[in-house]
């Protein structure tokens, strides 16, 4: 058995295989004081509720694997309430962490103050010591400071510390010596030297994630070990694997040193997941959208997860590779208003879960997203979660009417039809974002739809893209537990080797490159990867000269092993070409490395999703009968029927508009689409008149 | 007339934002010039047929408003002979350019065989020709020893390139970059076109004029709300700029007058000084850009920017004032007399709307040096975006920013990365960090200044400076202090001190020279003894604020922080 635990913010979500079963999917509410509480509750009620039912301790004892995703550290970053920390840095830049190169996001705000550094000045303390840009020692380092430095965070009671010096990257000497110096003297603090989590150029992206790295350590190290010790009370001795933003797993030995890696690593098991479900089309890409109460993410997956290098919380660069998931305020709990010159807007501003949209009965006055969807029926008022709360259907009309319909001068149903779409046209733009903006078309990828209320909206959202074809999984709302099975260990290291490519010294980066390969090994050796299961995948940064941003390409191992640097650049030519419209490879304009870097994969063993049985049903059969919905193509409300989606089974038809629902998650099939269920019992949404897109989904179906 | 649907206008805003940015993002990762795709000086944005601003990506503010009359001049000066697949260049600065060296874009779109809309993106080009590389040349009197000059050519006409116009104008610029930046910014427009005619496809051309003129409208009525919150009247303020790179000592005073009248706002710049000889001399359009930024800085940073916006706004500015030279004269400093211009606006303004305006900003002053790298043999060239930025002015309720910079940019423009300075520069960071007591005190305190230290690492360097700063400090408002002065100071190897003048040319400076900048804090706003003492404890306890200054400027004692 092998469990995938997604901590939100709202509903902790498992997913669970066993051999001879169909998967599972069961929710829990989340328990933010300590997080682990409710995937200890989760644990004793999936047990309780197995067939035939499990002790607790004989249901965690048999779980051989659990992967878990925490949201611990993002939240502590957000809320400030990270560990008391100091940085011994360079003499004379002790303030680039605040400075944050001087940007003010915000140009014509000037009420837009800078944040709060995680680090205050009087804990920032610069050292004698420098290496100059080639890695040269210019002037040693001076202990004596590092020791008055010591004696400031003894006293002022530092339980983090983060060290970070000009040009480590070239020559990490002086922090290693630093680093011996500070374990020796202050063991008990959880210390970040910034060349063994991110050995590469750029000093303000260094520092900032150091920092960071040090201000949520301690935070993790403690969550870890309220888990395991919970989870070790209750008989679970398997392997426990931590998610990453990089969409991969490690053992919590290396998240414990590497707590920044768990930073926004929330919705990275998603698109992985998309990947699974995209398989049964004989696909391997696609975006995946996931909308959640208060947010949207969309992300692309081509061949696998498209990764950027770096990214930012709460306005601190974060510089580690991690998957390029786009983030968009817009939920079901987004609530609509005017603006001062009379324009509908959706968002950012949230009704959360608590108090929630209007018609959740927990004093919500505002009108959200999900109140619009009730009044436009795609909401089941006696059916949402599977019954268990019943909505206020004049309770949302009646905020509708008072805040949106009333100022614009239209009924309630024509205002709620403009809430959705407004909110569809924000999340359009959204997939723009990681799809047109970063070279790509979104009409050749599948849409996979995750999130309770994503299957609501995404017929829209494909009109507006014109992508003709989604798959709703039947596991949409717990999507990335699901993909949290299906992670691999990954691991992303990077080196700086600044040279001209061609010019370069072939043995030295050679020398690099090995020596990532061999730190790699051992950590995969640790966290029980074979051998033979360990993959390694090189990556060059490079730009043209004088350029300022890099390109980040895959290197095959041959073109190394040839040393061929001819058609390394021509790698780089195609891939820029491929993201910005041009490359320069007629001219004899030249190509600098800045980074090497390698992605090692070892491969878990992944558990296979279920099958359907043959039935001899119809679709027909599954029809609980008819509701008034609105048709956005018609822009009118009709009667459509509806579908109970736990009775329709692989290679069923349902012909648009419909609605089909489950207990956790509701499709709404719009007039422009049809849909099939293919082989994995998924829902395959196509664009009317395409049946050649779910041809290949159907070998294999039963009926 | 087609019905105005709510919905459908919050729909094409959304997209309208889209576009533009879409637009930038294009110039962005594609131009190789440092000024565009580092420091980001460079504007996107969308127009209608008649040249009234749809939606702009401004990434310097300064640059906000400097397409639009382009745009009108264009469509008057092509008279109808405006056809699909044409693009037009166009940087003059006496037929509403803002500044030689930002050359713009534009390209008309075109559905069902009408003009609908254009598409633009101007952009600071790393050279435009004139008689020194880069275009700032303190030493011009006249246009054409700055740039060289092009009023509106179409180097497509109807999708075929003009191969010799083409060439003419590259021809006259050094280097090649420019060139391709010049692409990227045609790109960016390609990508605009086909997305508006992908809107037009999608709602109708009576959909797309009833809709955007709505936009203005709403747009309209959210300024007007905005400035019939400023009493009625006539205020008048100053600001003055130092030395105009001939005449040592000289000094000059940007005068306006802001008269509200209910909803509608003008600003007369009528009084103010004469141009001056050499190239500090702004040109209509960087003055109005200048006055639009700073006076939206004062109203709900919500509000969309389009033509709706600057409808309720008048300018004066008349020709042969320093704000506004007449041909030919120099004008590339015209950008940098948008701190002084905004010091006259917030000085005028601040007795009658003092919750909304800010203390004194910092200026600017920067430096630029070239010369050969020694470990690689090749021409470097750094503007020296390290060293140039200091603080804001405070206001009611909220600090000034810290080590921000100029306001034409307000904190748009990024300092080079340390560690990058190092690979691209031959030149070695010693100090970079906030400048003590540098903030102008006040209950609101202005932003820090910054202090900045290299050696610079290639024989014979050139240097050029350009701003001001070093005369009078960002000021201080209603009992606040003022902040510090801007400097740079050199130090020979040899022990000796040079400090350039705010606009100079200084050659063969020596290997292993020191540079040493201040670039001063923003003024304080509000009685310094009303500062919440336990903000001032944090303040001292982090050094940014001396116990010295904590107890002569503020009367605090650092036993009261207990």
């Amino acid at each position: 058995m092998k469990l995938g635990v997604d901590v939100g913010g709202t509903f902790t979500d498992f997913f669970l295989t066993r051999d001879g079963y169909a998967p599972q999917i069961f929710k829990t509410l989340s328990t933010p004081e300590d997080p682990s509480i409710a995937v200890v509750t989760g644990l004793t009620d999936i047990a309780a509720s197995l067939e035939p039912a499990m002790s607790l301790a004989e249901f965690a004892g048999g779980l051989e694997t659990i992967v878990h995703g925490t949201t611990v550290t993002t939240n502590a970053t957000l809320t400030r309430r990270g560990a008391k920390s100091g940085l011994i840095t360079t003499e004379g830049l002790r303030d680039a962490l605040e400075m944050r190169r001087g940007v003010r996001e915000e140009q014509f705000n000037n009420r837009y103050t800078n944040v709060v550094p995680l680090v205050p000045r009087r804990r920032r303390i610069g050292v004698e010591g420098r290496i100059d840009r080639d890695g040269k020692e210019l002037t040693p380092l001076n202990l004596d400071d590092v020791r008055v430095a010591i004696d400031q965070f003894r006293e002022a009671g530092v339980e983090a510390i983060s060290i970070c010096f000009m040009n480590a990257f070239a020559n990490p000497d002086h922090e290693r010596q630093a680093a011996e110096l500070v374990r020796a003297e202050l063991p008990d603090a959880y210390l970040t030297v910034s060349t063994d989590l991110l050995p590469s150029i750029r000093f303000y992206e260094r520092v900032s994630t150091t920092a960071l790295n040090s201000y949520i350590g301690p935070i993790l190290a403690h969550y870890l070990d309220q888990l395991r010790s919970r989870l070790r009370d209750v008989g679970f001795d398997g392997l426990l694997m931590i998610m990453q933003s990089n969409g991969g797993v490690m053992s919590p030995e290396i998240a414990r040193s590497h707590a920044a890696l768990t930073l926004l690593s929330g919705p990275a098991a998603g698109p992985g997941a998309g990947l699974v479900y995209v398989r049964a089309h004989d696909l391997n890409k696609c975006i995946v959208v996931d909308m959640g109460g208060t947010s949207f993410e969309a992300a692309l997956v081509d061949e696998s997860p498209v990764m950027v290098n770096e990214g930012e919380i709460d306005r601190h660069k974060l510089a580690l590779p991690m998957l390029g998931i786009h983030t968009i305020g817009a939920g079901g709990g987004s609530i609509g208003w005017i603006d001062e010159g009379g324009l509908l807007r959706m968002g950012p501003q949230s009704a959360g879960a608590d108090p929630g949209p209007v018609c959740y009965r927990k004093g919500g006055e505002l009108p959200a997203c999900t109140d619009a969807n009730l009044v436009l029926g795609y909401l089941n008022p006696g059916f949402f979660a599977g019954g268990k709360i019943s909505l206020d259907m004049e309770g949302s009309r009646k905020a509708i009417e008072t805040h949106i319909a009333k100022p614009l001068g239209m009924d309630v149903e024509t205002a709620a039809a403009g809430m959705y779409r407004v909110v569809c046209n924000n999340m359009a733009q959204g997939v723009r974002e990681v799809t047109i903006k970063r070279g790509f078309d979104p009409r050749e990828f599948p849409l996979v739809v995750a999130g309770g209320a994503g299957p609501i909206h995404s017929c829209l959202i494909c009109n507006e893209l014109e992508i003709p074809l989604q798959i709703v999984p039947r596991e949409s709302s717990v999507l990335c537990a699901v993909g949290m099975l299906m992670s691999d260990m990954r691991h992303d290291l990077v080196r700086t080797f600044v040279a001209r490519l061609g010019e370069h010294d072939w043995d030295a980066l050679e020398a690099k490159i090995d020596e990532m390969k061999s730190a790699a090994s051992e950590m995969l050796e640790d966290e029980g990867i074979a051998e033979k299961d360990r993959q390694y995948h090189v990556k060059f940064d490079c730009r043209y000269l004088k350029q300022y941003h890099e390109v980040s390409f895959v290197v095959d191992d041959k073109l190394i092993a040839a040393r061929d640097s001819d058609a390394i650049r021509e790698a780089f030519h195609k891939e820029h070409n491929r993201l910005y419209g041009y490359s320069l490879d007629d001219g004899d304009v030249i190509v600098e490395i800045i980074n090497v870097r390698i992605q090692a994969v070892g491969e878990t063993v992944k558990p296979a999703l279920g099958t359907t049985e043959a039935t001899d049903t119809k679709a027909a059969d599954a029809i609980k009968g008819n509701r008034r919905v609105y048709i956005p193509e018609d822009e009118a409300f009709a009667e459509i029927p509806v579908y109970d989606g736990a009775m329709l089974q692989s290679g069923h038809r349902v012909e648009g508009p419909a609605m089909i629902e489950q207990v956790t998650t509701a499709i709404f099939l719009s007039a422009s689409f049809d849909c099939v269920l293919d082989r994995n019992n998924s829902f395959a949404l196509y664009r009317k008149g395409r049946e050649d897109l779910v041809e290949t989904a159907l070998k294999g179906a039963t009926a | 007339m087609t019905k105005i649907d709510p919905i459908l206008l919050s729909v094409y805003a959304r997209t309208f934002k889209s576009i533009t940015d879409e637009m930038s993002m294009s110039v962005e990762k594609t131009a190789r010039s440092p000024i565009l795709c580092e420091a980001k000086d460079f504007v996107t944005g969308l127009y209608d047929a008649e040249g009234r601003m749809l939606e702009q990506t401004e990434n310097l503010p300064i640059l906000a408003f400097s397409l639009a009359p382009v745009c009108k001049y264009l469509i008057e000066f092509f008279d109808g002979d405006i056809n699909p697949g044409d693009v037009i260049f166009h940087n003059d600065v006496f037929s509403m350019g803002n500044q030689n060296n930002d050359v713009a874009v534009y390209r008309p779109i075109f559905f069902e065989d009408k003009l609908v809309a254009w598409s633009a993106a101007k952009g600071h080009q790393a050279d435009i020709g004139g008689n020194v590389p880069g275009g700032y040349n303190p030493r011009a009197t006249e246009v054409w020893q700055e740039a060289l000059r092009i009023p509106p050519v179409k180097v497509y006409d109807r999708g075929v390139l003009r191969k010799d116009v083409w060439d003419l104008i590259f021809a006259n610029i050094r280097f090649d970059i420019v060139e391709h930046d010049l692409k990227a910014q045609m790109g960016a427009c390609a990508v605009g076109e086909r997305r508006v005619q992908a809107l037009l496809e999608k709602y109708g051309r009576d959909s797309y004029d009833a809709h955007k003129a709505a936009l203005f409208d709403a747009t309209r009525k959210m300024m007007e709300a905005e400035i019939a919150q400023v009493p009625n009247g006539t205020y008048s303020g100053e600001g003055k700029v130092f030395f105009d790179g001939h005449n040592v000592g000289s000094e000059f005073t940007i005068r306006v007058k802001i008269t509200v009248e209910d909803k509608r706002i003008i600003f007369d710049y009528s009084d103010t000084d004469a141009q001056t000889n050499g190239f500090v001399n702004g040109t209509y359009t960087s003055s109005a850009s200048a006055t639009i930024l700073t006076f939206l800085q004062m109203v709900n940073p919500d509000i969309p920017h389009n033509e709706g916006m600057v409808q309720p706004i008048e300018m004066i500015i008349p020709e042969g004032t320093i704000l506004n030279a007449s041909y030919p004269k120099a004008t590339t400093f015209g950008n940098h007399l948008c701190p002084p211009n905004a010091d006259a606006i917030m000085r005028a303004l601040a007795p009658v709307i003092p919750d909304r305006v800010t203390a004194g900003w910092n200026n600017l002053l920067c430096s630029l040096t070239t010369g050969i790298h020694p470990d690689t043999g090749d021409t470097y060239v750094d503007i020296c975006f390290l060293g140039q930025k200091g603080g804001s002015g405070g206001m009611k309720g909220t600090d000034g920013y810290d080590h921000i910079g100029m306001i034409d940019a307000s904190g748009g423009l990024l300092d080079q990365d340390y560690e990058m300075f190092e690979q691209q520069t031959p030149h070695r960071l010693i100090r970079h960090e906030y400048q003590p007591d540098s903030a102008g005190a006040g209950e609101w305190r202005g932003g820090l200044g910054t202090e900045t230290i290299f050696e610079i690492g290639s024989e014979d360097t050139q240097m050029v400076t350009f701003g001001d700063g070093d005369f009078e400090p960002a000021f201080g408002l209603f009992g606040g202090s003022d902040g510090t002065l801007n400097s740079i100071t050199l130090t020979y190897p040899d022990g000796t001190e040079l400090v350039p003048r705010n606009k100079d040319l200084i050659e063969n400076v020596p290997l292993g020279t020191r540079y040493h900048q201040f670039a001063g804090g923003g003024g304080g706003y509000g009685d310094p003894k009303k500062r919440d003492p336990e903000v001032l404890a944090e303040e001292v306890s982090n050094g940014i604020i001396s116990s010295e200054q904590a107890e002569s400027a503020y009367g605090f004692k650092a036993e009261q922080a207990g």
